[in-house]
């Protein structure tokens, strides 16, 4: 039972589920193994409407609630952690900030391909020596007539390998510290727009997480968001979004954890009975299965005040924390009842427990989380 | 105008926790044999223009099987739902259903799954089609409009057969007709936004008597588990004897050829 879901939003659960299931499950250990973006699976999945979840129905996109949003990042994660995270990282930090921050014609341009899955949205805003303080960027856009002259490295940008339309953090007033920070979209093909070599990465190998650089590209004025100087605004309103959402891909990852230790704790046999009957890893078992109650609980209300248009900046700070905390621990408790076999890519936890570990870092660390949530909970004194 | 397609879809039960049949949206489920027929009309729908009406019978709980239906992009959906419909027996569920059938003349295609995942009679498709007086052809795998005929091809015994079917007609759809889309996430808002219409028992101009348990001629009495036999053979001898002993067991127990 969860207060939180309507049918329609079970209706999300059954259809998703089944398609990632029908789709995805029988690749998901190959592409992980081979590092390959499912181009075949990106086709389909943008048919169904997956690449515009909360994208009104007039820009092409399937109009939904946030709830039914985390239900969908839910089950693509439960399936595959790496497109759970091109999909969340698509519809939250590329598509919502041009929805919450375009113009009409902005929308207009961008948003119906990157609905329709057709073009594929990232978010680049880290660079080799600004992460978590996203105020040291050093990427540099100068205004020249009607364009803007962009320069620019930026690293670890998920769907980077795959992205068409890049929502780039770029100081346009050098001078003017954090307030001199805007965002400026830029599309693939642009000259001077390269895409570096895929990273060789733990978990989420499917993702095709690249650097970016813009080397004196010439990118139309109009193609600022909002306005100059809001950059750092824009960055923060998506990343509170992004938060819900990378919060539902972890609890899918350790949904599937809990899964599969229940599956095996139950086949294995040690001591002449099935090792579930060991109270030490009946006790992992049910750990594991509270605190993915505890995480999708806390991530489903965060989406719902989102809904409700009530405040969420904490809720989904600590929705993301919980989350990532819980699916590090539950993959890890998951191997553990796998024992030797949890430790081999022949089972599937290997992956979740390499996948899990990610989400306690990107899109703010765990620790940045802490701070946000304190200073939250501490207020002014 | 097109093509006006009926489907008729069943809510089944896919689990009963501790024996006991309680009907929550987590134990009932869309009659995964229905599917290959849902998906049928949409196709057909799809091509030939027109509107697809899913058609159910049950306690409330069963329209969420409309709305998946819904969900897959049928036009319309129809629940018959009343008190004096519980506990009926196929013939009463056909009885309900042709009242249904009634009510939404004009028509051209009747579809049902071959069987349900729950009960497992195969009777209401046929049973509903004699009743309405529509001619029937049964394992539909190829439906071709052609006119105000279908032409169908349909498989049984191990021969192909291809009917030639007036319309109005009735058709069961065999599972392997047709792989059923996925809902979109668009379509699934758009169900839901709507709303499943609900007919009684009046609606459909019925009396007690002619359904449910009342208008049911054969009654359940009880129902037990059925024991399953298991037996655990161990084979002995070298790897390549009981390589060989297991071949023929497989063999003769007409798993391989």
């Amino acid at each position: 039972m969860n207060p939180f879901l309507t049918e329609k939003h079970r209706e999300v659960r059954r259809s998703v589920r089944a398609f990632c299931e029908a789709e995805l499950a029988p690749i998901a250990k190959d592409l992980d193994q081979e590092a390959r973006f499912p181009w075949e699976v990106v086709e389909k999945m943008g048919a169904l409407g997956y690449f515009g979840i909360q994208v009104p129905k007039d820009l092409g996109g399937a109009g939904m609630d946030s709830v039914s949003y985390v239900v969908a990042i839910e089950e693509i994660s439960r399936v595959c952690g790496g497109m759970g995270l091109c999909v969340t990282v698509h519809n939250s930090v590329a598509v919502h900030p041009i929805m919450a921050f375009g113009t009409r014609e902005q929308q207009e341009k961008w948003v119906p391909d990157l609905a329709a899955g057709k073009k594929i949205g990232a978010f680049c805003l880290t660079e080799p020596n600004a992460g978590s303080d996203a105020s040291g960027i050093q990427a540099v856009a100068l205004k020249d007539g009607d364009h803007y002259v962009v320069n620019a490295n930026k690293v670890f940008v998920t769907n980077g390998g795959a992205a068409d339309t890049c929502l780039i953090f770029v100081r346009t007033n050098p001078e003017a510290g954090p307030r001199g920070i805007s965002v400026i979209v830029a599309e693939r093909g642009t000259p001077g727009f390269v895409a570096g070599d895929l990273e060789d990465l733990c978990g989420m190998r499917c993702n095709p997480v690249s650097s970016i650089r813009l080397n004196d590209c010439r990118i139309p004025g109009d193609h600022l968001l909002g306005k100059e100087g809001i950059g750092l605004a824009i960055g923060l309103a998506g990343l509170d979004t992004g938060r819900i959402g990378i919060a539902a891909q972890a609890l899918g990852i350790a949904q599937a954890a809990l899964e599969e230790g229940i599956r095996y704790s139950k086949q294995r046999r040690q001591f002449k009975v099935p090792i579930a009957r060991h109270q030490s890893v009946a006790n992992m078992i049910a750990d594991m299965a509270t605190q993915v109650d505890a995480a999708r609980l806390m991530v489903y209300r965060a989406a719902a005040l989102k809904d409700l248009k009530k405040p969420f900046s904490k809720e989904s700070a600590m929705a993301k924390l919980f989350a990532a905390e819980t699916a590090s621990a539950v993959t890890d408790m998951a191997v553990q009842i796998h024992g030797g076999y949890g430790y081999s890519k022949d089972y599937p936890v290997e992956r979740y427990f390499r996948d899990a570990r990610v989400t306690r870092i990107y899109e703010g660390t765990s620790e940045v989380h802490r701070t946000v949530i304190a200073r939250s909970v501490l207020g002014k004194f | 105008m097109g093509i006006h397609i009926i489907v008729c879809i069943k809510s089944v039960v896919l689990d009963a926790p501790g024996g006991k049949i309680v009907r929550t949206p987590d134990t009932t489920a869309l009659n995964p044999f229905d599917l290959p027929a849902l998906e049928t009309a949409l196709a057909l729908r799809d091509e030939s223009g027109g509107t697809v009406t899913a058609l159910s019978m049950g306690p409330e709980i069963s329209g969420l099987s409309l709305y998946s239906a819904l969900s897959m992009g049928v036009d319309r959906g129809v629940l018959l739902c009343d008190k004096a419909l519980a506990g009926a027996d196929t013939l009463a569920t056909s009885n309900a259903l042709c009242a249904g059938l009634k009510l939404l003349e004009p028509y051209d295609l009747v579809l049902f799954g071959t069987r349900t995942a729950d009960s497992d009679t195969g009777q209401v498709g046929p049973q509903t089609a004699v009743g309405a007086g529509l001619p029937l052809a049964a394992q539909a795998r190829e439906i071709l409009v052609k006119g105000k005929s279908l032409e169908v091809s349909a498989e049984c015994d191990g021969f192909r057969q291809r009917f030639e079917v007036d319309t109005p007609c009735a058709l069961t759809v065999a599972p392997e007709a047709a792989k059923a889309r996925n809902a979109s996430l668009g379509g699934i808002e758009e169900a839901f936004s709507g709303e499943i219409e609900v007919w009684s028992l009046e609606k459909l101009g019925l009396t007690p008597d002619q359904v449910g348990d009342a208008g049911s001629p054969t009654k359940i009495k009880d129902m037990t588990p059925a024991a399953k036999g298991k037996q655990c053979d161990f084979l002995t001898g070298s790897i390549e004897e009981q390589a060989d002993k297991l071949l023929e067991k497989l063999v003769n127990a007409g798993l391989i050829q």
